[in-house]
């Protein structure tokens, strides 16, 4: 009887350092007793921070947030009336939202000694990692998306309006040579049939119809698609710099600003003219969380004339930034880690990023540069022999 | 036959038929001599032979750019001051008023196709 005695209590040490070894919480509960705790092994007290000897004998709701433990009791209840096992994927384990753990628990009832429903066995995983990755891949996904989508937006945009202008150019040049004749033709009308007056005045017609129906495609083009209005840089900047506000002053950036005071406005569509700033300001500030020094940002504006005539021997518009043209210049400069030479040529490329994954989608600088050129302005950036970067906005002054 | 009170105009744009036919035009009102440039790019020489009272450039041509063009004549000492008219395609509804023609600046854009009596009076009104 004493050796029975013996193998059982050793048995149930067995038992408890089996349970114990698991690598996933195993709790039981006794429903006949306000669903106290029974079994609580080594990697409940680890995930959830409670030991066994504090747990042991107590209720959910002597260890838990009342509405936690009310959530927890509905599914042991639910559980032992229903006599299968119940699925809980993701459960919240801490009312707190910067700090939770995510678990995902399993629960059944266990016949007790008189063949009734008694036990409440739970099983535990702590997912609170993977449910946070999770989260954060479809934050990006849905982020990549967006800005894929406005780049298609841009890209059909400009498509739309370099097709305007082409048909425009192709066509409004036969248009004025037909025209020419029917002009020539005018002046020397036989005086015997009088019917040619009216042929020439219809053809004169049919070439004013078509070079109507040409302008109106040039209407609907890219320009005219943008909501363009007169702007002032300076007070874009500051309205910008306050929707960064936070972004600097976590970093403890200083902002130097040098406005020229007379700018002349220019003509965009300033939502889209404020992304671009946000953008160029954002990337800014990283390069400074990542750099050795305080963050400095000078942004200054001034007036001036273009500089460097933009070849694009595949556009034949006229409506580029000419030499000579009165300009608005923007630059923000940065003293952050500055962009190697061999990374400079690639920064406007779409998916190209520096950034950690999850971190950027590598699509800012190219929208960037394509709202940039459908308002016929122009980017340069430049890194700083100091470290830094300094960008540099081109606006046509509005006339 | 040039006579003392012809002007000469020099017409620079690509289009072979349409300066053709332009140049007939002008011609037939009996005060204008008319010369052809479609290649844009000996233009400068063009105009130093040439020495055209007025210059018609067309503002897009392959390889040049009108504004550009107009910029190194406005430079030249000897005929700097030559008037120019551009001719342009790329006018929309806006751009343009209602009888072609709009003043950007310093510059006189007639639009394409071009309406001829326009045409005539802004040459006037510019050559004197």
């Amino acid at each position: 009887m004493k050796q029975v005695t013996e193998a059982f209590a050793h048995h149930k040490e067995l038992f408890k350092s089996v349970v114990d070894h698991l690598p996933v919480g195993v709790f039981c509960k006794d429903a006949d007793d306000n669903f106290r705790f029974i079994i609580w092994n080594q990697c409940n007290a680890d995930i959830t921070g409670i030991p066994a000897s504090e747990a042991l004998g107590k209720t959910d709701f002597d260890l838990f947030p009342t509405e936690i433990a009310e959530k927890f009791r509905a599914d042991d209840i639910r559980a032992m009336e229903e006599n299968r096992e119940v699925e809980i994927p993701s459960e919240d384990v801490r009312n707190d939202t910067d700090n939770r753990v995510i678990f995902h628990t399993r629960k059944v009832a266990l016949l007790g000694p008189a063949g009734k429903r008694r036990y409440l066995l739970g099983i535990s995983e702590d997912i609170t990692a993977r449910h946070v990755a999770e989260e954060k891949l479809s934050e990006a996904n849905a982020q990549l998306r967006a800005t894929q989508d406005q780049m298609i937006q841009l890209e059909k945009l400009e498509s739309v309006g370099r097709l305007a202008a082409g048909v425009a150019h192709e066509v409004k040049n036969p248009l004025a040579l037909i025209l020419m004749g029917v002009e020539y033709l005018s002046e020397d009308i036989s005086p015997n049939d009088e019917n040619i007056p009216v042929i020439v005045e219809e053809m004169r017609a049919a070439v004013h119809r078509a070079d109507k129906i040409v302008r109106g495609l040039v209407d609907f083009s890219s320009e005219r698609q943008l909501d363009l209005q007169l702007v002032s840089v300076n007070t874009v900047l500051e309205h910008v710099l306050m929707m960064v506000r936070h972004e600097l002053t976590k970093s403890s950036i200083t902002v130097e600003k040098e406005f020229d005071p007379e700018l002349p406005a220019i003509k965009v569509d300033n939502t889209k003219y404020e992304q671009v700033l946000v953008n160029l300001l954002m990337n800014a500030i990283h390069a400074m969380q990542s750099g050795p020094r305080y963050g400095r940002l000078c942004i200054r504006t001034r007036a001036g004339v273009a500089a460097d005539q933009i070849h694009d021997d595949g556009l034949r518009t006229g409506s580029r930034l000419r030499r000579g043209e009165p300009v608005i210049i923007t630059e923000i400069e940065d003293n952050g880690c500055g962009i190697p030479q061999e990374v400079l040529n690639s920064i406007f490329d779409p998916f190209y990023t520096t950034k950690p994954t999850g971190m950027g989608t590598g699509l800012g600088l190219t929208v960037v540069k394509k709202i940039v050129e459908i308002h016929q302005g122009q980017i340069d950036v430049r890194s700083n022999h100091s470290g830094g970067t300094t960008v540099t906005l081109t606006f046509k002054q509005a006339s | 036959m040039e006579h003392e009170e012809h002007r000469r105009i020099l017409l620079i744009d690509d289009e072979v038929g349409f300066t053709k036919l332009l140049k007939m035009n002008l011609e037939r009102q009996g005060s204008y001599l008319v010369r052809i440039l479609n290649d844009p790019l000996i233009a400068l020489d063009n105009i130093a032979a040439y020495r055209p009272h007025l210059i018609i450039l067309d503002m897009v041509m392959p390889g040049v750019d009108g504004g550009e063009l107009s910029a190194k004549i406005r430079q030249h000492p000897e005929f700097g001051e030559v008037p120019i008219i551009f001719l342009t395609a790329l006018v929309g509804k806006k751009d343009g008023s209602e009888n072609s023609v709009s003043q950007h600046g310093d510059r006189v854009l007639v639009a394409k196709p071009v309406d001829l009596p326009v045409l005539l009076k802004v040459i006037e009104s510019e050559l004197y």
